[in-house]
């Protein structure tokens, strides 16, 4: 078994995580010639879930890997630009309670930390994320991260994307199947055949057929068929520290085709729960993530309508539950989990896409070429990717224990002290005393930086007992070049960028060059 | 641009074409498919991106430093060849002017001087010959943007970085041109290096690329004028 060659790859499932998972594997076995078979296995009777419209950044790296344009990825799946999320009624829930967090660093982040100067400072110059970056004006004035003369990929403002996620599995199965060779095979998996070590040799179809494979990738979503289904490996829950276990979904048409496409996800916090607004070119994306616990569907559904307000009427809402947490492994024998039969969480933070990339990254980059090699990859994948989910929910934690809200038991649940995970607990008595670093993570490659950990400390006015700033010190001219330096370019983006609409509206006509 | 308006006797009764102070300021200019080998025997030529549509346009240099037009001196157009946009930059056609044309009264071809544009009250034959020598250029620019988008559709196309080193110890780049990327063109698959072999789209890049050694001659006219000297170029 141990010198066995990994010649054939199966992913199951054919949903957003299916695809992406197939496509990365076959673009990358032609690019270093492995000739390394991908076969993808869809059931025409499950319908995907569909879920993940957010991006990171990541996803133009995906994208280009795959070898789909960005052109034919915007026109294809309705996709429009991402540059950060807006947090609306998350601190104390008053009118004017809202920040952002950029996908943009802080101005110099490889050179200075600007946080300890900005608290210094904060009663003169507004909020953290405007003071240390231009993003959040460009997001504020509706403007694009690129002008249509920038190439593929590349742009004035680091950004990713808002996509319909049932078009974008169809441009990937139809680049997958007809770039790639992706050998696509419809058919309902019935069981496994196990070898004597636990692999699987092949799955058997409800036709009689069989599909064999040396990897198989569990792409099949909540129902995790092979890592759940055949290798019983525990669901590990994470409903006592995120409570939201209920998400409905409205798609809001504009009012008119030239209304203007927020270039950000707006998440607003309702009462037992909160909201996301994503403009697509075509519609927005609008829903209502809660918790069953602090409130009724119904109810529910009543925020989700009074926010969207006329033009909810006749909309229907499609419900999804929530099951948050992830499995204790991921990859068992030659068998790896990607996408939601991995693990879910409330998408406050679009990590849905992002961890099927990330473990794509991890996967197809390095691939094993033998079965002996796959054990330990197997370890240091699992290792790796409980240490992410980990970070996820304290990450996602973080938006919630600052708050101030006492409004409701869902908001005053969330500060409860046996709520808080404690290595968040921890880092939080360690951030009263200086700004989030990249020095206070465990992991050099962490998902979330510490640039993410200040926008929203600072953003939600995190008490923090930091000692004064010397002025006369060379790190304070230092910051000062930095904020002046980025204070031009935000007022330069501010007549030179693009209106979002307009851009989407150029690069759909014209497209795109490479360079 | 704003100040363009159709041609009419009522506006331009006295308007003159003077076809030796055309293009006096034009820093570059787009150029037609049948140009191409003519423009490269004086001007480097190379691509840029068109601000509206992000598409490459073909364009000769004439300029480096200096926001002039370095052939125009010495009261003409010191070149063996003038691009034909630049010759009939102050024209644009429009069915609603008088011989389908409009005019740009800011353009240094037009003004007091030079041949009429009307006479009692009509055109003259000069203003229905650049009507027509305008359509012609628009069909010719049409088909060199044919031949440019090939070379974007084949992945031809790579940035193109000038780099100027003045006397005074400065230098100054230009950005934003490109130009064929020769590897790529030799990392074609046989079935497409001879696809567009037949549809004479590699003959012009290769023209394209010889042309860039007019850099020296655009850099030897600029120091015959202007200070600080070039002192020397790099292109990568």
């Amino acid at each position: 078994m141990g010198e066995t060659e990994v010649r054939r790859v199966v992913v199951v499932g054919g949903g957003s995580a299916g695809w992406i998972a197939a496509c990365r594997l076959a673009a990358q076995a032609r690019r270093i010639g492995s000739g390394v078979q991908v076969t993808l296995v869809e059931s025409r009777n499950v319908p995907t879930v569909g879920v993940g419209e957010g991006t990171w950044p990541t996803m133009r790296n995906t994208l280009a890997k795959i070898g789909i344009t960005e052109t034919d990825f915007i026109r294809s799946c309705d996709a429009a630009f991402k540059q950060g999320a807006r947090f609306v009624g998350w601190t104390d829930g008053t009118a004017q309670d809202g920040y952002y967090h950029p996908l943009n660093p802080p101005a110099g982040a490889t050179e200075i930390d600007l946080a300890p100067h900005w608290l210094h400072r904060a009663a003169e110059t507004g909020s953290f994320a405007d003071w240390v970056d231009y993003q959040a004006m460009l997001c504020d004035a509706g403007l694009g991260p690129k002008t249509i003369v920038m190439p593929e990929y590349a742009g004035h403002a680091n950004y990713a994307y808002h996509l319909d996620a049932g078009k974008f599995a169809v441009l990937l199965r139809e680049h997958g199947v007809g770039t790639l060779g992706i050998d696509h095979v419809l058919g309902d998996v019935v069981r496994p055949q196990m070898s004597d070590h636990g692999d699987i040799v092949h799955l058997e179809l409800a036709d009689g057929r069989t599909v064999a494979g040396d990897l198989f990738v569990d792409c099949t979503g909540f129902a995790a068929r092979l890592i759940g289904g055949v290798y019983q490996v525990p669901f590990r829950r994470c409903g006592d520290v995120l409570f939201a276990d209920r998400a409905m979904a409205l798609q809001v048409p504009y009012e008119d085709e030239d209304s203007p496409i927020t270039c950000h996800t707006v998440s607003t916090a309702q009462e037992a729960g909160w909201i996301w607004d994503i403009g697509l070119w075509t519609r927005r994306g609008v829903g209502h993530v809660y918790s069953s616990a602090h409130t009724s569907d119904d109810a529910a559904e009543a925020a989700l309508r009074a926010y969207v307000g006329p033009a909810a009427k006749g909309l229907s809402a499609r419900r999804i539950t929530i099951d948050a947490g992830h499995r204790t492994r991921f990859w068992q024998n030659n068998c790896v989990a990607v996408g939601l039969s991995a693990g879910f969480i409330e998408p406050l933070e679009a990590s849905a896409l992002m961890l099927i990339e990330a473990s794509m990254d991890a996967i197809a980059d390095r691939l094993p070429r033998t079965r002996a090699a796959m054990d330990v990859m197997a370890r240091q994948f699992n290792a790796t990717f409980t240490h992410h989910w980990m970070r996820i929910i304290e990450f996602l934690k973080l938006h919630y224990v600052l708050t101030r809200r006492t409004d409701s038991d869902f908001w005053r649940d969330n500060v409860a002290s046996s709520s808080i995970p404690d290595g968040l607990a921890e880092r939080l008595e360690l951030w009263r005393h200086h700004s989030p670093g990249p020095q206070d993570f465990d992991h050099a490659r962490e998902v979330f930086s510490w640039p993410s950990y200040q926008y929203v400390l600072h953003g939600m006015g995190f008490d923090s007992r930091q000692p004064r700033i010397d002025a006369a010190a060379p790190d304070t001219a230092l910051a000062q070049r930095f904020v002046t330096r980025m204070a031009r370019a935000k007022d330069d983006l501010r007549t030179r960028a693009p209106r979002h609409r307009d851009l989407l509206r150029a690069i759909r006509e014209h497209g795109l060059q490479r360079v | 641009m704003t100040g363009i308006t159709p041609l009419s006797p009522a506006a331009h009764r006295g308007l003159r074409y003077d076809r030796h102070a055309a293009g006096g300021t034009r820093r570059f200019a787009r150029i037609g498919l049948s140009e191409i080998a003519v423009a490269a025997a004086d001007m480097p030529l190379c691509l840029a991106k068109d601000g509206q549509t992000g598409r490459f346009n073909l364009i000769a240099l004439m300029s480096l430093v200096e926001p002039a037009n370095l052939f125009v001196f010495g009261g003409g157009f010191q070149a063996t060849y003038v691009p034909r946009a630049v010759m009939l930059g102050g024209f644009r056609l429009d069915a609603r002017g008088a011989a389908g044309l409009a005019v740009d009264p800011a353009d240094p071809g037009l003004g007091e001087a030079g041949e009429p544009l009307f006479a009692q009250e009509q055109p003259t034959p000069l203003a229905h010959d650049i009507a027509r020598a305008l359509e012609r250029l628009v069909a010719d620019v049409e088909a060199a943007q044919a031949l440019v988008d090939a070379w974007a559709a084949h992945g031809l196309i790579r940035p193109l970085r000038l780099s100027l080193s003045k006397a005074d110890g400065g230098a100054h780049d230009l950005a934003g041109l490109y130009t064929v990327d020769e590897a790529a063109v030799q990392a074609l698959p046989d079935a497409d290096l001879i696809a567009l072999h037949r549809a004479d789209r590699l003959g012009p890049a290769a023209v394209l690329t010889a042309s860039l050694a007019q850099v020296e001659r655009l850099r030897q006219l600029h120091n015959a004028r202007f200070a600080p000297a070039l002192t020397g170029y790099s292109l990568d």
